[in-house]
């Protein structure tokens, strides 16, 4: 008898051993949180540290942000900018005056001036911003055009002034990629550090693990259907798409999206998608942000040599899907079709 | 055949049968389950499996919604109160990570699942 016990106590040191093993090798379950605010749904996902804190904080922060470049809260920095169009210089926060300065430091990078944070008043005529959407006539369009053009800014330090009366700015094309900067500045600062943490704010991605993983997956969604169209392996980063799926409307069978060519005063239609991916530094989620506009509003020969220029600050890579649904990518990225899974 | 082959032979079956059923435990159909939330909070739970019409009427912020599952495994808002109705145009959600989200309403339905392997959706 004594024989056979031997090892079944063995047998239960070892169970209890592997099982400490594994219960001490179990990540930590993440905690989800899902927030409404800049007329879209945030979802953050914390995996480890003080998670549901973590979550609370990433959404005052973007909350922060939205109250301070709403082109519709009373007493947001754009609404003061823009109430005293034509009338004199407002002084606005270092912060504010920094991303007017970075969305302008896009608009000349590229050539082809497909993003401008003064278009806004054409975007109006368009319906977009209440709602109530018609297709303008094209001379009411060149006539806005004149003065929809951030050479109608003047920035000066901390104080900004659009000279025309009518001229107005809307951040709504870079304010949800900087709140992911805002987010990513804090999340660096936490001690102890959470594991992973994923902020989807509307599509737009910030993906980060205090640079541990390199193998994100990120699914790009298909822009004519549910599901994705493939997917992308990355380290910690900032994802940007530009669609015309989400915000759009039909009139007489065309699709107008919400996304408008400044230089046309037109909705963008030569892409269905165009997602941007940006590295981890300061500024690098509103300016992916932006250039996720210029890509989705630029042919494919302007997409190349665009890409060469803004290659090696920080754009990783884009994936694209034209008008005809095809498919490309610019950079070193591997793109994993759905397909060929 | 020697007793120890047959004994090897029944083996191997015996392996090869634990195989095939890990398997097919492990690939089961995903997306089965839908996830209503209002407000980030879970209101509703749908299974898609279920070969019949499942109508379900719930409350959002600015009013009442539709929500249908069509027993084929699909789900889609089919009324709603808000302005834009981006909601109701939205395609229906079937694969794991697909989501119909009503912004004035604060809706989200999302499947569950374990199918696509991907973190986030790029969107």
């Amino acid at each position: 008898m004594r024989k056979a016990i031997a090892p079944i106590v063995a047998l239960i040191v070892a169970g209890a051993g592997l099982a400490t093993f594994f219960a001490l090798r179990t990540s930590p379950e993440p905690v989800t949180s899902t927030y409404f605010l800049m007329d879209t749904v945030l979802t953050v996902k914390t995996t480890g540290g003080d998670a549901a804190t973590i979550n609370e904080h990433l959404h005052a922060l973007a909350s922060d942000v939205d109250s301070m470049t709403s082109y519709y809260k009373a007493e947001s920095e754009t609404v003061r900018v823009n109430a005293a169009a034509g009338k004199g210089s407002v002084s606005v926060s270092p912060e504010y005056a920094a991303l007017v300065k970075a969305a302008v430091g896009v608009e000349t990078i590229e050539h082809g001036r497909t993003f401008d944070i003064a278009i806004s008043p054409v975007s109006s005529l368009w319906g977009f911003t209440t709602k109530d959407f018609r297709v303008p006539a094209a001379k009411e369009i060149s006539d806005t055009l004149a003065y929809s053009h951030s050479d109608q800014l003047v920035i000066s330090g901390t104080t900004v002034q659009l000279r025309d009366p009518r001229a107005r700015i809307d951040l709504g094309g870079i304010a949800k990629g900087y709140s992911l900067d805002v987010m990513e500045e804090y999340l660096r600062t936490i001690k102890p550090q959470p594991r992973q943490v994923i902020v989807d704010f509307g599509g737009d991605l910030l993906l980060y693990s205090g640079g541990r993983k390199q193998d994100w997956k990120i699914g790009i969604r298909d822009p004519r259907g549910q599901g994705i169209i493939g997917y992308v392996r990355s380290g910690d980063a900032f994802v940007a798409t530009s669609g015309d799926y989400e915000r759009y409307f039909e009139r007489d069978g065309k699709r107008y999206c919400h996304i408008i060519h400044p230089s046309t005063g037109y909705p963008g239609t030569l892409n269905q998608s165009a997602t941007v991916i940006t590295d981890i530094q300061p500024m690098h989620g509103a300016i992916g942000d932006a250039l996720g506009k210029v890509f989705f509003c630029s042919p494919a020969e302007t997409q190349r040599s665009l890409f060469q220029t803004v290659q090696g600050q920080g754009i990783v890579g884009v994936i694209l899907v034209d008008a005809a649904g095809t498919q490309s990518t610019l950079g070193p990225i591997t793109f994993v079709p759905t397909a060929a899974q | 055949m020697k007793r120890s082959d047959r004994i090897t032979g029944v083996v191997i079956l015996a392996a090869v049968a634990l195989v095939v059923v890990f398997w097919i435990v492990m690939h089961r159909t995903p997306g089965t389950l839908a996830v209503v939330q209002v407000d980030g909070k879970v209101v509703a739970t749908v299974d898609l499996t279920l070969r019949e019409v499942q109508t379900l009427r719930i409350t959002g912020v600015v009013g009442p919604l539709v929500i249908v599952a069509d027993g084929k495994g699909s789900i889609r808002v089919a009324e709603a109160t808000c302005p834009d109705q981006i909601c109701v145009h939205t395609i229906p959600a079937r694969s794991p990570g697909d989501q119909v989200i009503c912004v004035p309403n604060h809706m989200v339905i999302t499947i569950e699942g374990e199918g696509t392997g991907i973190d986030a959706l790029a969107q």
